[in-house]
Protein backbone atom coordinates (compact mmCIF):
# COMPACT_ATOMS: atom_id res chain seq x y z
CA UNK A 1 0.00 0.00 0.00
CA UNK A 2 1.68 3.48 -0.89
CA UNK A 3 2.60 6.11 2.27
CA UNK A 4 -0.10 8.25 0.78
CA UNK A 5 -3.06 7.55 -1.08
CA UNK A 6 -4.36 9.21 -4.30
CA UNK A 7 -7.12 12.16 -3.80
CA UNK A 8 -9.14 11.69 -7.31
CA UNK A 9 -11.94 14.37 -7.98
CA UNK A 10 -14.06 13.56 -10.75
CA UNK A 11 -16.36 16.19 -12.51
CA UNK A 12 -19.46 14.78 -14.67
CA UNK A 13 -22.81 15.89 -15.59
CA UNK A 14 -23.81 12.32 -15.96
CA UNK A 15 -25.58 10.49 -12.66
CA UNK A 16 -24.98 6.88 -14.08
CA UNK A 17 -21.18 7.85 -15.14
CA UNK A 18 -20.67 9.37 -11.64
CA UNK A 19 -21.94 6.32 -9.81
CA UNK A 20 -20.13 3.67 -12.93
CA UNK A 21 -16.64 5.53 -11.41
CA UNK A 22 -18.02 5.52 -7.51
CA UNK A 23 -19.26 1.37 -7.74
CA UNK A 24 -16.30 0.30 -10.31
CA UNK A 25 -13.96 1.63 -7.86
CA UNK A 26 -14.49 2.37 -4.61
CA UNK A 27 -13.09 -1.22 -3.55
CA UNK A 28 -9.62 0.38 -4.67
CA UNK A 29 -7.36 0.86 -1.46
CA UNK A 30 -4.62 3.34 -3.94
CA UNK A 31 -6.97 6.10 -3.96
CA UNK A 32 -9.66 8.38 -2.02
CA UNK A 33 -12.71 9.42 -4.47
CA UNK A 34 -13.41 13.17 -3.70
CA UNK A 35 -17.22 13.67 -3.70
CA UNK A 36 -18.19 14.27 -7.24
CA UNK A 37 -18.71 17.51 -9.09
CA UNK A 38 -21.33 17.35 -11.38
CA UNK A 39 -19.92 20.32 -13.80
CA UNK A 40 -16.96 22.47 -14.41
CA UNK A 41 -17.89 25.66 -11.92
CA UNK A 42 -18.60 23.00 -9.26
CA UNK A 43 -14.68 21.82 -9.48
CA UNK A 44 -13.82 25.56 -10.02
CA UNK A 45 -15.78 25.88 -5.96
CA UNK A 46 -15.01 23.15 -4.57
CA UNK A 47 -11.39 23.49 -4.95
CA UNK A 48 -11.78 27.56 -4.40
CA UNK A 49 -13.23 26.51 -0.79
CA UNK A 50 -10.49 24.49 0.06
CA UNK A 51 -8.31 26.37 2.56
CA UNK A 52 -5.59 23.86 2.64
CA UNK A 53 -3.23 23.01 -0.09
CA UNK A 54 -3.21 19.78 1.31
CA UNK A 55 -6.70 19.05 0.60
CA UNK A 56 -6.23 19.86 -3.10
CA UNK A 57 -6.73 16.58 -5.04
CA UNK A 58 -3.91 14.56 -7.06
CA UNK A 59 -5.31 14.00 -10.24
CA UNK A 60 -8.46 15.05 -11.50
CA UNK A 61 -10.74 14.07 -13.93
CA UNK A 62 -13.17 15.57 -16.15
CA UNK A 63 -16.06 14.97 -18.73
CA UNK A 64 -15.61 16.93 -21.67
CA UNK A 65 -19.36 16.98 -22.55
CA UNK A 66 -20.71 18.84 -19.46
CA UNK A 67 -23.61 22.10 -19.80
CA UNK A 68 -22.12 25.39 -19.14
CA UNK A 69 -17.99 25.37 -18.62
CA UNK A 70 -17.37 21.73 -20.97
CA UNK A 71 -14.20 19.95 -20.14
CA UNK A 72 -11.44 21.46 -22.17
CA UNK A 73 -13.00 24.88 -21.17
CA UNK A 74 -12.56 23.59 -17.27
CA UNK A 75 -8.98 22.22 -17.83
CA UNK A 76 -8.14 26.06 -19.51
CA UNK A 77 -9.45 27.63 -16.47
CA UNK A 78 -7.26 25.23 -13.84
CA UNK A 79 -4.49 25.96 -16.12
CA UNK A 80 -4.81 29.75 -15.92
CA UNK A 81 -5.07 29.89 -11.90
CA UNK A 82 -1.25 29.00 -9.91
CA UNK A 83 -2.67 27.43 -7.14
CA UNK A 84 -3.96 24.56 -9.68
CA UNK A 85 -1.65 24.70 -12.46
CA UNK A 86 0.31 21.44 -11.50
CA UNK A 87 -2.77 18.84 -10.83
CA UNK A 88 -2.86 16.66 -13.57
CA UNK A 89 -6.38 16.50 -14.99
CA UNK A 90 -7.74 13.65 -17.22
CA UNK A 91 -10.16 14.58 -19.81
CA UNK A 92 -12.53 11.59 -20.83
CA UNK A 93 -15.89 11.42 -23.21
CA UNK A 94 -17.88 9.26 -25.24
CA UNK A 95 -16.43 10.02 -28.24
CA UNK A 96 -13.09 12.16 -28.53
CA UNK A 97 -11.72 13.44 -31.61
CA UNK A 98 -8.02 14.19 -32.66
CA UNK A 99 -9.02 17.75 -32.56
CA UNK A 100 -10.54 17.64 -29.18
CA UNK A 101 -6.93 15.08 -27.88
CA UNK A 102 -4.59 18.31 -29.93
CA UNK A 103 -6.76 20.73 -28.02
CA UNK A 104 -6.51 19.53 -24.50
CA UNK A 105 -3.03 18.07 -24.81
CA UNK A 106 -1.74 21.71 -26.10
CA UNK A 107 -3.61 23.44 -22.87
CA UNK A 108 -1.61 21.09 -20.61
CA UNK A 109 -3.94 17.81 -20.12
CA UNK A 110 -2.16 14.90 -18.96
CA UNK A 111 -4.26 12.34 -20.96
CA UNK A 112 -7.60 12.21 -23.17
CA UNK A 113 -9.41 8.89 -23.48
CA UNK A 114 -12.55 7.26 -24.28
CA UNK A 115 -15.09 6.56 -21.29
CA UNK A 116 -14.64 3.47 -20.00
CA UNK A 117 -16.69 0.70 -20.95
CA UNK A 118 -16.48 -1.93 -18.45
CA UNK A 119 -15.51 -2.41 -14.52
CA UNK A 120 -11.59 -3.71 -16.15
CA UNK A 121 -11.77 -0.42 -18.19
CA UNK A 122 -12.23 2.20 -14.98
CA UNK A 123 -9.83 0.38 -13.03
CA UNK A 124 -7.29 0.00 -16.45
CA UNK A 125 -7.69 3.68 -16.79
CA UNK A 126 -6.79 4.83 -13.14
CA UNK A 127 -3.83 2.61 -13.02
CA UNK A 128 -2.54 4.45 -16.24
CA UNK A 129 -3.25 7.35 -15.06
CA UNK A 130 -1.55 6.77 -11.47
CA UNK A 131 1.84 5.74 -13.38
CA UNK A 132 1.84 8.44 -15.70
CA UNK A 133 1.34 10.53 -12.84
CA UNK A 134 4.48 8.81 -10.78
CA UNK A 135 6.49 9.44 -13.51
CA UNK A 136 5.78 12.80 -13.96
CA UNK A 137 6.73 13.65 -10.23
CA UNK A 138 10.11 11.70 -10.07
CA UNK A 139 11.45 14.40 -12.61
CA UNK B 1 9.24 24.99 -159.02
CA UNK B 2 5.73 25.03 -159.98
CA UNK B 3 3.41 25.80 -156.76
CA UNK B 4 0.69 23.41 -158.07
CA UNK B 5 0.65 19.96 -156.55
CA UNK B 6 -0.42 17.30 -158.31
CA UNK B 7 -3.36 14.72 -156.82
CA UNK B 8 -0.33 12.44 -155.60
CA UNK B 9 1.05 14.90 -153.81
CA UNK B 10 -1.98 16.32 -152.42
CA UNK B 11 -3.29 12.53 -151.58
CA UNK B 12 0.24 12.06 -149.34
CA UNK B 13 -0.13 15.20 -147.89
CA UNK B 14 -3.60 14.47 -146.55
CA UNK B 15 -2.60 11.29 -145.59
CA UNK B 16 0.56 13.07 -143.52
CA UNK B 17 -1.94 15.30 -141.80
CA UNK B 18 -4.53 12.81 -141.05
CA UNK B 19 -1.59 11.21 -139.21
CA UNK B 20 -0.57 14.74 -137.44
CA UNK B 21 -4.40 15.24 -136.55
CA UNK B 22 -4.76 11.49 -135.02
CA UNK B 23 -1.60 12.48 -133.04
CA UNK B 24 -2.63 15.04 -132.31
CA UNK B 25 -6.52 13.82 -131.03
CA UNK B 26 -4.58 11.06 -129.21
CA UNK B 27 -2.35 13.59 -127.52
CA UNK B 28 -5.55 15.10 -126.49
CA UNK B 29 -7.17 12.22 -125.18
CA UNK B 30 -3.92 11.24 -123.29
CA UNK B 31 -4.33 14.62 -121.33
CA UNK B 32 -7.68 14.48 -120.72
CA UNK B 33 -7.65 10.98 -119.50
CA UNK B 34 -4.39 11.81 -117.28
CA UNK B 35 -1.64 10.05 -119.10
CA UNK B 36 0.45 12.75 -119.65
CA UNK B 37 2.96 14.53 -117.14
CA UNK B 38 4.33 16.69 -119.39
CA UNK B 39 4.78 18.32 -122.79
CA UNK B 40 7.96 19.21 -124.73
CA UNK B 41 7.46 21.72 -126.90
CA UNK B 42 9.91 23.21 -128.85
CA UNK B 43 9.52 27.14 -128.77
CA UNK B 44 10.03 30.09 -131.46
CA UNK B 45 13.95 30.46 -130.62
CA UNK B 46 14.01 26.25 -131.14
CA UNK B 47 14.76 25.97 -127.93
CA UNK B 48 12.78 23.19 -125.97
CA UNK B 49 9.70 24.26 -123.28
CA UNK B 50 9.14 22.07 -120.71
CA UNK B 51 4.80 22.15 -120.13
CA UNK B 52 3.85 20.79 -116.83
CA UNK B 53 0.39 19.04 -116.74
CA UNK B 54 -0.84 19.04 -112.80
CA UNK B 55 -2.63 15.79 -114.13
CA UNK B 56 -4.04 14.98 -110.45
CA UNK B 57 -5.83 18.36 -110.90
CA UNK B 58 -9.13 16.55 -112.25
CA UNK B 59 -9.08 14.52 -109.82
CA UNK B 60 -8.73 17.36 -106.55
CA UNK B 61 -11.40 19.21 -108.48
CA UNK B 62 -13.76 16.43 -107.73
CA UNK B 63 -12.57 16.33 -104.05
CA UNK B 64 -12.88 20.09 -103.68
CA UNK B 65 -16.01 19.48 -105.04
CA UNK B 66 -17.53 16.93 -102.73
CA UNK B 67 -15.94 17.76 -99.82
CA UNK B 68 -17.60 19.52 -96.56
CA UNK B 69 -15.10 22.70 -96.03
CA UNK B 70 -15.99 25.73 -99.03
CA UNK B 71 -12.94 25.98 -100.77
CA UNK B 72 -12.09 29.39 -102.90
CA UNK B 73 -9.29 30.89 -104.97
CA UNK B 74 -8.59 34.66 -104.69
CA UNK B 75 -6.25 36.58 -106.82
CA UNK B 76 -3.82 39.17 -105.83
CA UNK B 77 -7.11 41.93 -105.35
CA UNK B 78 -8.95 39.70 -103.32
CA UNK B 79 -11.13 38.76 -105.83
CA UNK B 80 -13.06 35.13 -106.42
CA UNK B 81 -11.09 33.25 -109.34
CA UNK B 82 -12.79 29.67 -108.35
CA UNK B 83 -15.35 28.82 -105.51
CA UNK B 84 -16.61 25.34 -104.65
CA UNK B 85 -20.58 24.64 -104.28
CA UNK B 86 -19.62 24.33 -100.13
CA UNK B 87 -18.94 27.52 -100.11
CA UNK B 88 -21.68 29.19 -102.59
CA UNK B 89 -23.86 27.43 -99.93
CA UNK B 90 -21.87 28.77 -96.86
CA UNK B 91 -22.62 32.06 -98.07
CA UNK B 92 -26.11 31.07 -99.12
CA UNK B 93 -25.64 32.69 -102.37
CA UNK B 94 -25.77 30.45 -105.92
CA UNK B 95 -22.40 29.51 -106.87
CA UNK B 96 -22.41 30.86 -110.73
CA UNK B 97 -22.52 34.73 -108.73
CA UNK B 98 -19.76 34.19 -105.99
CA UNK B 99 -16.89 34.06 -108.52
CA UNK B 100 -15.62 37.37 -109.78
CA UNK B 101 -17.09 38.63 -106.38
CA UNK B 102 -14.57 40.13 -103.89
CA UNK B 103 -14.19 37.87 -100.76
CA UNK B 104 -13.96 40.75 -98.77
CA UNK B 105 -17.63 41.05 -99.64
CA UNK B 106 -18.87 38.27 -97.74
CA UNK B 107 -17.26 39.18 -94.71
CA UNK B 108 -19.19 41.16 -92.30
CA UNK B 109 -18.01 45.07 -91.16
CA UNK B 110 -16.68 44.01 -87.51
CA UNK B 111 -14.14 41.11 -89.30
CA UNK B 112 -12.63 43.28 -92.12
CA UNK B 113 -9.53 44.48 -90.17
CA UNK B 114 -9.33 40.53 -89.08
CA UNK B 115 -9.91 39.32 -92.71
CA UNK B 116 -7.12 42.21 -94.02
CA UNK B 117 -4.63 40.55 -91.75
CA UNK B 118 -5.70 37.10 -92.63
CA UNK B 119 -5.21 38.23 -96.82
CA UNK B 120 -2.15 39.74 -96.25
CA UNK B 121 -0.21 37.28 -94.20
CA UNK B 122 -1.48 34.43 -96.11
CA UNK B 123 0.85 35.85 -98.81
CA UNK B 124 3.52 35.28 -97.19
CA UNK B 125 2.96 32.22 -94.57
CA UNK B 126 -0.12 29.45 -93.78
CA UNK B 127 -2.63 31.27 -91.59
CA UNK B 128 -6.09 30.49 -90.41
CA UNK B 129 -8.45 32.58 -87.72
CA UNK B 130 -11.74 32.04 -86.88
CA UNK B 131 -14.29 34.93 -87.97
CA UNK B 132 -17.61 35.43 -89.14
CA UNK B 133 -19.28 34.66 -92.95
CA UNK B 134 -22.41 36.71 -94.42
CA UNK B 135 -24.77 34.68 -95.24
CA UNK B 136 -27.99 36.75 -96.03
CA UNK B 137 -28.77 38.59 -92.75
CA UNK B 138 -27.21 36.35 -90.40
CA UNK B 139 -23.41 34.98 -89.50
CA UNK B 140 -22.21 31.78 -89.89
CA UNK B 141 -19.00 31.30 -87.39
CA UNK B 142 -16.27 29.97 -89.38
CA UNK B 143 -12.38 29.02 -89.50
CA UNK B 144 -10.60 30.59 -92.81
CA UNK B 145 -7.45 28.95 -93.27
CA UNK B 146 -4.98 30.32 -96.31
CA UNK B 147 -2.60 28.78 -98.50
CA UNK B 148 -0.55 30.09 -101.50
CA UNK B 149 -1.35 28.06 -104.64
CA UNK B 150 1.04 28.01 -107.61
CA UNK B 151 -0.78 28.19 -110.58
CA UNK B 152 -0.06 27.97 -114.06
CA UNK B 153 -1.64 31.21 -114.63
CA UNK B 154 -0.05 32.58 -111.39
CA UNK B 155 0.27 32.46 -107.38
CA UNK B 156 -3.26 32.94 -106.12
CA UNK B 157 -4.42 32.56 -102.52
CA UNK B 158 -6.39 29.12 -101.46
CA UNK B 159 -8.68 29.84 -98.29
CA UNK B 160 -10.50 26.93 -97.17
CA UNK B 161 -13.55 27.61 -95.36
CA UNK B 162 -15.13 25.66 -92.33
CA UNK B 163 -18.61 26.15 -91.23
CA UNK B 164 -18.22 25.98 -87.35
CA UNK B 165 -21.92 26.63 -86.72
CA UNK B 166 -22.39 22.76 -85.04
CA UNK B 167 -18.89 22.24 -83.61
CA UNK B 168 -20.22 26.18 -81.79
CA UNK B 169 -23.12 24.82 -80.90
CA UNK B 170 -21.54 22.06 -79.48
CA UNK B 171 -19.32 23.96 -77.48
CA UNK B 172 -22.02 25.79 -75.51
CA UNK B 173 -24.16 23.06 -75.38
CA UNK B 174 -21.14 21.64 -73.35
CA UNK B 175 -20.68 24.77 -71.42
CA UNK B 176 -23.99 24.72 -70.21
CA UNK B 177 -24.23 20.97 -69.39
CA UNK B 178 -20.94 21.52 -67.40
CA UNK B 179 -22.25 24.09 -65.97
CA UNK B 180 -25.11 22.01 -64.26
CA UNK B 181 -22.81 19.19 -63.41
CA UNK B 182 -20.92 21.48 -61.29
CA UNK B 183 -24.21 22.60 -59.82
CA UNK B 184 -25.56 19.40 -59.35
CA UNK B 185 -21.87 18.31 -57.99
CA UNK B 186 -22.45 21.56 -55.35
CA UNK B 187 -25.22 20.59 -54.21
CA UNK B 188 -24.52 17.10 -54.02
CA UNK B 189 -21.24 17.62 -52.14
CA UNK B 190 -23.26 20.22 -49.50
CA UNK B 191 -25.89 17.26 -48.94
CA UNK B 192 -22.82 14.67 -48.54
CA UNK B 193 -21.46 16.73 -46.55
CA UNK B 194 -24.81 16.89 -43.91
CA UNK B 195 -24.75 13.54 -44.20
CA UNK B 196 -21.64 12.98 -42.96
CA UNK B 197 -22.03 15.29 -40.17
CA UNK B 198 -25.38 12.96 -39.64
CA UNK B 199 -24.02 10.40 -39.59
CA UNK B 200 -21.59 11.67 -37.63
CA UNK B 201 -23.64 13.42 -34.79
CA UNK B 202 -25.88 10.42 -34.72
CA UNK B 203 -23.10 8.35 -33.81
CA UNK B 204 -21.57 9.84 -31.47
CA UNK B 205 -24.91 10.82 -29.55
CA UNK B 206 -25.93 7.30 -30.09
CA UNK B 207 -23.10 5.59 -28.71
CA UNK B 208 -23.75 7.04 -25.57
CA UNK B 209 -26.85 4.92 -24.21
CA UNK B 210 -25.58 1.62 -26.02
CA UNK B 211 -22.40 2.39 -23.85
CA UNK B 212 -24.61 2.39 -20.70
CA UNK B 213 -26.93 -0.20 -21.89
CA UNK B 214 -23.64 -2.58 -22.27
CA UNK B 215 -22.19 -1.65 -18.72
CA UNK B 216 -25.41 -2.44 -17.14
CA UNK B 217 -26.27 -5.59 -18.81
CA UNK B 218 -23.13 -6.55 -17.79
CA UNK B 219 -23.15 -5.61 -14.29
CA UNK B 220 -26.86 -7.53 -14.20
CA UNK B 221 -25.12 -10.88 -15.75
CA UNK B 222 -21.98 -10.26 -13.76
CA UNK B 223 -23.40 -9.51 -10.46
CA UNK B 224 -26.87 -11.34 -10.26
CA UNK B 225 -26.73 -13.77 -13.17
CA UNK B 226 -26.64 -16.48 -10.91
CA UNK B 227 -30.05 -15.12 -9.16
CA UNK B 228 -32.38 -15.10 -13.06
CA UNK B 229 -33.86 -18.11 -14.19
CA UNK B 230 -32.30 -19.62 -17.33
CA UNK B 231 -34.90 -18.14 -20.02
CA UNK B 232 -33.76 -14.26 -18.55
CA UNK B 233 -30.03 -15.27 -18.76
CA UNK B 234 -30.40 -16.07 -22.28
CA UNK B 235 -32.68 -12.60 -22.61
CA UNK B 236 -29.50 -11.10 -20.86
CA UNK B 237 -26.68 -12.90 -23.31
CA UNK B 238 -29.25 -11.45 -26.24
CA UNK B 239 -29.05 -7.95 -25.33
CA UNK B 240 -25.71 -7.14 -24.70
CA UNK B 241 -25.10 -9.52 -27.89
CA UNK B 242 -27.00 -6.88 -29.85
CA UNK B 243 -25.27 -3.85 -27.94
CA UNK B 244 -22.24 -5.82 -29.05
CA UNK B 245 -23.44 -5.49 -32.73
CA UNK B 246 -24.65 -2.27 -32.35
CA UNK B 247 -21.62 -0.29 -31.44
CA UNK B 248 -19.79 -2.27 -34.16
CA UNK B 249 -21.95 -0.59 -37.11
CA UNK B 250 -21.76 2.63 -34.58
CA UNK B 251 -17.96 2.27 -35.42
CA UNK B 252 -18.16 1.14 -39.02
CA UNK B 253 -20.61 4.16 -39.56
CA UNK B 254 -18.72 6.50 -38.14
CA UNK B 255 -15.40 5.18 -40.23
CA UNK B 256 -17.37 4.84 -44.11
CA UNK B 257 -18.73 8.97 -42.97
CA UNK B 258 -14.72 9.47 -42.20
CA UNK B 259 -13.58 8.01 -45.47
CA UNK B 260 -15.55 11.01 -47.38
CA UNK B 261 -13.78 13.82 -45.22
CA UNK B 262 -10.22 12.33 -44.76
CA UNK B 263 -7.50 13.81 -47.31
CA UNK B 264 -5.42 10.71 -48.88
CA UNK B 265 -2.48 10.18 -47.96
CA UNK B 266 -0.78 7.40 -50.45
CA UNK B 267 3.17 5.85 -50.07
CA UNK B 268 4.54 2.89 -51.78
CA UNK B 269 3.86 0.13 -50.47
CA UNK B 270 4.33 -4.01 -50.36
CA UNK B 271 1.24 -5.15 -50.72
CA UNK B 272 1.89 -8.83 -49.93
CA UNK B 273 3.04 -7.03 -46.61
CA UNK B 274 -0.36 -5.76 -46.29
CA UNK B 275 -1.87 -9.17 -46.53
CA UNK B 276 0.86 -10.53 -44.15
CA UNK B 277 -0.42 -7.79 -41.60
CA UNK B 278 -3.71 -8.76 -41.89
CA UNK B 279 -3.23 -12.42 -41.31
CA UNK B 280 -1.62 -12.07 -38.27
CA UNK B 281 -4.21 -10.16 -37.69
CA UNK B 282 -6.46 -12.57 -38.03
CA UNK B 283 -4.31 -15.51 -36.64
CA UNK B 284 -7.10 -16.44 -33.57
CA UNK B 285 -9.80 -16.75 -36.15
CA UNK B 286 -8.04 -18.85 -38.79
CA UNK B 287 -6.60 -21.04 -36.28
CA UNK B 288 -10.49 -21.54 -34.68
CA UNK B 289 -11.48 -22.52 -38.42
CA UNK B 290 -8.44 -24.09 -39.49
CA UNK B 291 -8.09 -21.92 -42.31
CA UNK B 292 -5.10 -21.50 -44.91
CA UNK B 293 -4.49 -18.35 -46.64
CA UNK B 294 -1.93 -19.18 -49.39
CA UNK B 295 -0.26 -15.54 -50.47
CA UNK B 296 1.04 -15.01 -54.35
CA UNK B 297 3.44 -12.68 -55.13
CA UNK B 298 1.83 -8.75 -55.03
CA UNK B 299 3.66 -6.30 -56.11
CA UNK B 300 4.60 -2.37 -54.25
CA UNK B 301 1.45 0.17 -55.19
CA UNK B 302 0.96 3.79 -53.86
CA UNK B 303 -1.65 3.68 -51.40
CA UNK B 304 -3.16 4.51 -48.50
CA UNK B 305 -1.95 1.60 -45.91
CA UNK B 306 -4.53 1.54 -43.08
CA UNK B 307 -7.16 1.72 -45.69
CA UNK B 308 -5.86 -1.13 -47.88
CA UNK B 309 -5.46 -2.78 -44.97
CA UNK B 310 -9.08 -2.47 -43.73
CA UNK B 311 -9.78 -3.71 -47.50
CA UNK B 312 -7.85 -6.86 -47.62
CA UNK B 313 -8.79 -7.32 -43.76
CA UNK B 314 -12.39 -7.39 -44.46
CA UNK B 315 -12.13 -9.65 -47.20
CA UNK B 316 -10.10 -12.17 -45.79
CA UNK B 317 -12.61 -12.19 -42.67
CA UNK B 318 -15.53 -12.17 -44.66
CA UNK B 319 -13.73 -15.54 -46.75
CA UNK B 320 -13.58 -17.11 -43.20
CA UNK B 321 -16.54 -15.97 -42.18
CA UNK B 322 -18.65 -17.25 -45.12
CA UNK B 323 -16.94 -20.93 -45.10
CA UNK B 324 -18.62 -24.10 -45.16
CA UNK B 325 -19.51 -25.48 -41.94
CA UNK B 326 -17.06 -28.76 -42.52
CA UNK B 327 -14.89 -27.83 -45.37
CA UNK B 328 -11.70 -25.75 -43.66
CA UNK B 329 -11.47 -22.54 -45.48
CA UNK B 330 -9.14 -22.30 -47.96
CA UNK B 331 -8.31 -18.28 -49.28
CA UNK B 332 -6.04 -17.36 -52.16
CA UNK B 333 -4.60 -14.46 -52.67
CA UNK B 334 -3.16 -13.54 -55.99
CA UNK B 335 -2.67 -10.89 -58.86
CA UNK B 336 -1.92 -10.17 -62.28
CA UNK B 337 -0.59 -7.36 -64.14
CA UNK B 338 -3.60 -5.14 -65.57
CA UNK B 339 -1.52 -2.31 -67.24
CA UNK B 340 -3.80 -0.91 -69.88
CA UNK B 341 -2.17 1.64 -72.65
CA UNK B 342 -4.92 4.23 -74.17
CA UNK B 343 -4.16 3.57 -77.88
CA UNK B 344 -7.13 6.21 -78.31
CA UNK B 345 -6.03 9.64 -77.77
CA UNK B 346 -1.98 9.84 -79.41
CA UNK B 347 -0.80 10.30 -75.98
CA UNK B 348 0.13 7.12 -76.14
CA UNK B 349 -0.19 6.63 -72.31
CA UNK B 350 -0.12 3.94 -70.34
CA UNK B 351 -1.75 3.06 -67.03
CA UNK B 352 0.28 0.70 -64.98
CA UNK B 353 -2.48 -1.22 -63.12
CA UNK B 354 -2.92 -4.40 -61.04
CA UNK B 355 -5.47 -6.89 -60.57
CA UNK B 356 -5.63 -8.63 -57.31
CA UNK B 357 -7.50 -11.84 -56.53
CA UNK B 358 -9.22 -12.58 -52.88
CA UNK B 359 -10.70 -16.24 -54.15
CA UNK B 360 -12.33 -19.03 -51.20
CA UNK B 361 -13.91 -22.10 -51.28
CA UNK B 362 -16.75 -20.93 -48.78
CA UNK B 363 -20.24 -20.52 -49.58
CA UNK B 364 -20.49 -17.96 -52.10
CA UNK B 365 -23.38 -16.15 -53.22
CA UNK B 366 -25.98 -15.95 -56.08
CA UNK B 367 -24.06 -13.62 -58.84
CA UNK B 368 -27.86 -12.09 -58.86
CA UNK B 369 -26.06 -9.91 -55.78
CA UNK B 370 -23.01 -9.35 -57.25
CA UNK B 371 -23.89 -5.81 -57.22
CA UNK B 372 -26.15 -5.68 -54.29
CA UNK B 373 -23.13 -6.75 -51.81
CA UNK B 374 -21.36 -3.75 -52.03
CA UNK B 375 -23.87 -1.53 -50.72
CA UNK B 376 -24.42 -0.28 -47.33
CA UNK B 377 -26.03 -2.55 -44.64
CA UNK B 378 -26.57 -5.34 -47.19
CA UNK B 379 -26.53 -8.19 -45.69
CA UNK B 380 -27.12 -11.90 -47.90
CA UNK B 381 -27.34 -13.83 -44.72
CA UNK B 382 -29.27 -13.94 -41.55
CA UNK B 383 -27.15 -12.12 -38.84
CA UNK B 384 -27.99 -15.28 -36.34
CA UNK B 385 -25.75 -17.67 -38.56
CA UNK B 386 -23.38 -14.42 -39.76
CA UNK B 387 -22.29 -11.78 -37.75
CA UNK B 388 -21.32 -9.08 -38.99
CA UNK B 389 -22.77 -5.26 -39.73
CA UNK B 390 -23.38 -5.36 -43.43
CA UNK B 391 -21.01 -2.12 -44.06
CA UNK B 392 -17.56 -4.07 -44.45
CA UNK B 393 -17.82 -4.46 -48.56
CA UNK B 394 -19.16 -0.66 -48.94
CA UNK B 395 -16.10 0.27 -46.81
CA UNK B 396 -14.15 -2.23 -49.31
CA UNK B 397 -15.77 -0.37 -52.09
CA UNK B 398 -14.98 3.21 -51.01
CA UNK B 399 -11.68 2.96 -50.47
CA UNK B 400 -10.58 1.33 -53.85
CA UNK B 401 -12.82 3.72 -55.64
CA UNK B 402 -10.62 6.82 -53.76
CA UNK B 403 -7.34 4.76 -54.69
CA UNK B 404 -9.27 5.13 -58.59
CA UNK B 405 -9.62 1.33 -58.55
CA UNK B 406 -12.55 -0.62 -59.10
CA UNK B 407 -14.04 -3.81 -57.14
CA UNK B 408 -16.04 -6.34 -58.02
CA UNK B 409 -17.04 -9.98 -57.37
CA UNK B 410 -18.16 -13.14 -59.27
CA UNK B 411 -19.58 -16.08 -57.28
CA UNK B 412 -21.70 -18.85 -57.26
CA UNK B 413 -23.55 -20.38 -54.60
CA UNK B 414 -22.10 -22.98 -52.67
CA UNK B 415 -18.52 -22.78 -54.78
CA UNK B 416 -17.03 -20.31 -53.27
CA UNK B 417 -16.68 -16.25 -54.12
CA UNK B 418 -13.79 -14.40 -55.92
CA UNK B 419 -13.08 -10.68 -54.91
CA UNK B 420 -11.35 -9.19 -57.66
CA UNK B 421 -9.93 -5.57 -57.34
CA UNK B 422 -8.35 -3.55 -59.83
CA UNK B 423 -5.74 -1.08 -58.31
CA UNK B 424 -3.18 1.52 -60.86
CA UNK B 425 0.13 1.46 -59.27
CA UNK B 426 0.68 5.19 -59.03
CA UNK B 427 -2.31 7.77 -57.40
CA UNK B 428 -1.71 10.99 -59.75
CA UNK B 429 -0.17 13.90 -57.06
CA UNK B 430 -2.07 16.65 -56.67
Amino acid sequence: MPATLTKILLADDDLDDRWFFEDFLKGREDIILLPAATSGIEVIQYLDNLTSANDLPDIIILDHNMPGLNGKETLALLRSRNRYNEIPVLIYSTYIGQKLIDECMKLGAASVMLKPSSPDEYNGMIDRILSDTAKKTDY
Amino acid sequence: MSTQKTYKELLAENERLRLQLEEATETIHAIRTGQVDALVVNDQDGRHQLYTLKTADQTYRVFIEKMNEGAVTLNEEGIILYCNSMFASIAGVPLSKVIGLPFASFIPDGFREIYNDLFSSGWLEDNKTEISIKSGDRLVPCQLSVTTLDLDEGVSLSVIITDLTFQKETQTLLKLNNQRLEQANAELEKSNHDLQQFASVASHDLQEPLRKISIFSTMLRSRHGDELPADSAMYLNKIIASSNRMKTMIIDILSYSKLSTHTDHFALTDLTEIVKDVVDDCEIMIQEKNATVIIGDLPAAEVNRGQMRQVFQNLISNSIKFSKVDVPPVIHVTSQDASVTDHVSKNGNSQEAISIQFSDNGIGFNELYQDKIFSLFERLNTKDQYEGSGIGLAISKKIIGKHNGTISAISREGEGSCFIIRLPLHQNKS
